[in-house]
């Protein structure tokens, strides 16, 4: 017990070393928000896009907009494939180190490479949640005389959204964690933070502890919320 | 009202409606009947573009609708549609089902809409069910809140598409109650059914479609009483 809280002592109080963990998980919680809004942002965006092009009735849209829209497609189905076939940590040292080079932030950098990675996997998920939906959902809306956007947005997503929400669930824990390797273009996140106790004190065990512990509760924090979120979603199945 | 001009539609090589031409007139009442397969329901969802016809016309209100230029959102305000699967917004309830798309297309203000909407909802016996969603409806209920859905955009025309084929037997008769009640208020429709009785009792023409074409179209007396196409006269005696 002595030596626990001798170690304790050594790796969190001397020197005020716990502000690695609390900054850390600032930080990481700071880009992982900010990553799930634009993320969410980018996917719904890209998922209308390519129902939109999947959907559309080659006897209707035709000449410019139908090439406009068949370009638009292509380019994003171009960047789901690129976002999906390459390493999360290749496309954040890319980031930082060629195309995002000349900028000073590090928070900047890994949201941005975070919301566009997450984009790309929200966007399949999204367009699973759409694509699955009952046609006539779509016809009804239509032929009430809402347009395409309207009908998206008031009967299609919000249906859509109820559908994909655990799978949304799961691709935000897998984001909060993948966060962890932003220690690689030198952003203090939680996991570095312990890391830096690690290396300074000589001491693992209780910093990484810590740190997993730390994940685990963000997680689980998570998880209530989609679960509370569930709930209401479910208002209209009384069946 | 609606005049259709050498409709034909085409699904990749199967063809499926050759070269139709009719005209329903305001306040007529259209029953389309005719084998399964045989183009009577991609007829009815062509007159309001939810299926782009190949090639031909569809003149709505002196406006040809299948031009490019035609702003068909605005067209489908004045066409109600009635579907096979009710096609209610599960999310939402009865009265958000309603007053959506008349609030959302500024026809009228939330008060207005709401308003509306009991009156309808009234007319069809189911003011209770106005905050209720429709999963906890029945097929015959979903179905008439469906009819008023469509009514609560004051359209100009209303279609059917086979409304009570996805119904259980005992709840057909409320749903084609409302739409006699529809009928006989001078509204214009057209009906895809298999309920002869219908057609016989509210219909003022019968069209029989088989094989992508009109084979017959007279008035129920002509058409059940004295087919002239021999085609008419089979599919008849295979249901009556």
């Amino acid at each position: 017990m002595e030596e626990f809280i001798a170690k304790f002592t050594l790796d969190f109080i001397e020197k005020d070393r716990w502000k690695f963990i609390t900054d850390g998980l600032q930080i990481t919680l700071l880009v992982t928000i900010l990553a799930v809004f634009f993320g969410i942002l980018i996917g719904m965006i890209v998922a209308i896009i390519r129902c939109a092009h999947d959907q559309m009735d080659p006897t209707r849209i035709k000449g410019f907009p139908k090439f406009i829209l068949k370009l638009i497609n292509t380019v994003v189905k171009l960047y789901v494939t690129v976002i999906r076939g390459t390493p999360v940590l290749v496309q954040l040292l890319i980031m930082y180190f060629i195309i995002m080079v000349s900028n000073d932030s590090k928070i900047t950098v890994a949201v941005v490479t975070f919301s566009i990675n997450s984009g790309a996997y929200v966007s399949e998920i999204f367009r699973g949640g759409i694509m699955a939906l009952d046609k006539g959902q779509m016809e009804a809306g239509r032929s009430l005389g809402l347009n395409y956007i309207q009908t998206m947005i008031y009967i299609i997503l919000p249906q859509a959204f109820k559908s994909v929400q655990p799978a949304l669930c799961n691709e935000l824990i897998a984001l909060l964690k993948e966060t962890s390797i932003c220690g690689y273009i030198g952003l203090n996140e939680l996991t570095r933070g312990g890391d830096i106790i690690r290396g300074t004190t000589f001491d693992a065990l209780l910093p990484l502890f810590t740190v997993a512990l730390i994940y685990l509760i963000l997680v689980l924090g998570l998880t209530a919320i989609f679960a509370r979120l569930e709930r209401r979603l479910r208002a209209s199945d009384n069946r | 009202m609606i005049t259709v001009n050498h409709l034909h539609k085409h699904f990749g090589d199967h063809v499926v409606l050759t070269d139709i031409s009719e005209h329903i007139k305001q306040g007529e009442k259209v029953v389309i009947i005719g084998p399964s397969g045989s183009g009577k329901s991609t007829f009815l969802r062509c007159m309001s573009l939810l299926e782009a016809p190949t090639s031909g016309s569809i003149i709505f209100d002196g406006q040809d609708i299948t031009s490019p230029s035609t702003d068909i959102n605005k067209v489908r305000q004045e066409m109600g549609m009635v579907f096979q699967h009710f096609n209610l917004f599960p999310h939402l309830t009865v009265m958000k089902n309603m007053t959506l798309a008349p609030v959302k297309l500024k026809i009228a203000t939330k008060e207005e809409a709401e308003e509306k909407a009991i009156a309808l909802l009234k007319r069809v016996g189911l003011e209770d069910k106005a905050y209720a969603y429709p999963g906890s409806l029945s097929g015959g209920q979903k179905q008439r809140i469906a009819i008023v859905r469509a009514l609560a955009m004051n359209p100009k025309m209303m279609l059917f598409d086979e409304p009570t084929s996805a119904l259980d037997p005992e709840m057909v008769g409320e749903v084609l109650a409302v739409m006699k009640e529809l009928a006989e208020d001078g509204m214009t429709m057209a009906v895809v059914t298999h309920e002869m009785g219908f057609a016989r009792e509210v219909a003022n023409r019968v069209l029989f479609v088989d094989q992508g074409s009109i084979m017959e179209s007279g008035t129920p007396e002509q058409v059940f009483g004295d087919p002239q196409n021999p085609r008419t006269r089979e599919f008849l005696s295979k249901v009556l």
